[in-house]
């Protein structure tokens, strides 16, 4: 099994409900974005062209932050889900130049005290911040506890445009091979040899 | 005509992203395990063990220090070690940690013994390591077009010379050590690594302007934009020029004041070009496009 997403870029109508579902779903302190929707406008007012290009940690099959990563923090599972062991990294943050995309994020000290309103957490953030650690570097995991039970990473199932299609990419019927195949879906700086897992159709 | 992608500190918008991780710290690092390493290589081949516990020195509390301060969770920093099979920031780990061992038996040996030419050797070429590995790190790095090149190995090798000579230069006129080889070799070798670094630094600047459009980004900001003035001033004027020009015109024979003054405007051009190619480090746009 080869998990992988296919992002049609033609329905993402830039609603950022990924962004949010992400941080609700993980709890992510503040200035941590493991998916968000960047926007790219072009043309000149009033003929205006604006494009919404959702991103995330692309769980490349050869991935150079796991090979930049001196400890073994960072790993890929059989399934293809990249994953970094808080517990082993030392946030030396090599992954994160090596990483093509900048998609990696080191949790700041002090992250972890205040949340995102200053002085005290918030119930939801006591709930949630117990799983991260500061002076480390995290990412995107595919909402890997989710997709254990087999459900969808939680980006995927809030899309209101459907703009996400998750699946198995080693399956050549899988919905997300079909797309691939049919509509011509391409990685994103593949000329790195990366092999990212997730696609983009246009 | 499309215009082409924009450089962008918003992260909601797409363009070319500066990297802000790596900075003063992890240029410390560089600037201390090169000039280290650097001191390190020439004391065992001026024959200075003054020099060379210098050198090991600033590699263990300067570089060892700096990576330390910047790790986010120092007190694993063990961990770091295991594995070199696959990454830089371990293999200089362990180059590191080699020097330091086999370094300090060869320092405790009696000269011309056994042991001693064995940990002499071993010291060297771990010491060459440490020079050097800082430049395949940053040239493993596909992310960073502008450090992605083989020339990174080759600047931070004759930095580390330079940083070496200039060091023993000023260790021998401030007499705190004595060399077995002539001053006048020394000032001459430091005449002519300031030279090729100079002409190293040019063709590495040349390459990047047919590299891809990150990389000429980077060159951009390093050349034209906000960090255009450090550069200019700090590397090439104080650091490659005004010391060349102080080693000739006035020459190492004018005293320790004027070796003193080559030593630190090398010092400051040392670490400028590495922190200001750290500072200027950008990704590409985030679907590879260049234009909008
Ligand atoms: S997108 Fe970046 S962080 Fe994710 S697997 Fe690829 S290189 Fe690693
Ligand atoms: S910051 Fe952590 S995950 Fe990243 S390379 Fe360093 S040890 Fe590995």
């Amino acid at each position: 099994m080869h998990l992988g997403m296919v992002i049609d870029l033609k329905r993402c109508v830039g609603c950022q409900a990924c962004t949010i579902a992400c941080k609700s779903e993980n709890g992510t302190p503040p200035e941590v974005l493991f998916t968000k929707v960047v926007e790219q406008v072009a043309g000149e007012y009033p003929i205006i062209k604006k494009k919404f290009i959702p991103v995330l940690c692309n769980h490349c099959q050869d991935a150079p932050c796991e090979k930049a990563c001196p400890t073994g923090a960072t790993s890929r599972r059989e399934d293809g889900i990249v994953m970094v062991d808080h517990d082993k990294c030392i946030g030396c943050r090599a992954c994160y130049v090596a990483c093509p995309y900048k998609n990696r994020i080191f949790i700041k000290k002090g992250a972890l005290k205040t949340g995102y309103f200053g002085r005290k957490l918030t119930p939801f953030e006591q709930v949630k911040y117990p799983k991260w650690q500061e002076g480390v570097v995290s990412k995107c995991t595919f909402c890997v506890e989710r997709v254990d039970q087999g459900l969808e990473p939680s980006c995927v199932q809030t899309c209101p445009a459907d703009a996400r299609i998750f699946g198995d990419l080693s399956d050549p019927e899988s919905k997300v091979s079909r797309l691939i195949r049919q509509r011509g879906g391409y990685q994103p700086l593949s000329e790195n040899n990366t092999e990212p897992s997730v696609y983009y159709l246009e | 005509m499309a215009k082409t992608m924009p450089l962008v500190g918003n992260e909601f918008v797409a363009g070319f992203r500066l990297q802000t991780e790596w900075a003063g710290l992890i240029a410390a690092a560089f600037f201390f395990g090169k000039i280290g390493a650097g001191l390190f290589l020439m004391s065992l081949y001026t024959g200075s063990k003054v020099g060379a516990l210098t050198g090991l020195l600033i590699v263990l509390i300067g570089k060892g220090g700096a990576h330390l301060l910047y790790l986010g969770r120092p007190e694993r920093f063990w961990r770091g070690l295991t594995r070199p099979r696959t990454s830089w920031v371990a293999r200089g780990f362990w180059a590191m940690m080699i020097m330091a061992v086999a370094g300090v038996i060869y320092l405790a040996a009696p000269a011309g013994t056994a042991v001693w030419w064995v940990f002499q050797v071993i010291a060297g070429l771990s010491a060459f390591f440490v020079a050097v590995y800082d430049g395949f790190l940053m040239n493993s790095s596909p992310a960073i077009p502008l450090w992605n090149t083989a020339l990174m190995p080759v600047l931070c090798l004759f930095y580390s010379l330079l940083g070496g000579t200039s060091l023993s230069l000023f260790l021998l006129h401030v007499g705190a050590v004595g060399l077995a080889i002539g001053p006048d070799f020394l000032a001459n070798l430091e005449l002519t690594l300031i030279l090729t670094n100079l002409i190293v630094v040019i063709i590495y600047l040349l390459s990047m302007t047919s590299a891809t459009a990150a990389a000429r980004e980077s060159l951009r900001l390093l050349l034209r934009g906000p960090y255009a003035l450090a550069f200019y001033s700090l590397v090439i004027g104080i650091g490659l020029v005004f010391t060349f020009l102080l080693s000739y015109l006035a020459g190492v024979e004018s005293g320790a004041g004027v070796v003193s003054l080559i030593t630190a405007a090398d010092l400051v051009g040392h670490f400028f070009i590495f922190f200001l190619l750290l500072r200027v480090g950008v990704y590409s746009p985030v679907l590879g496009k260049l234009s909008i």
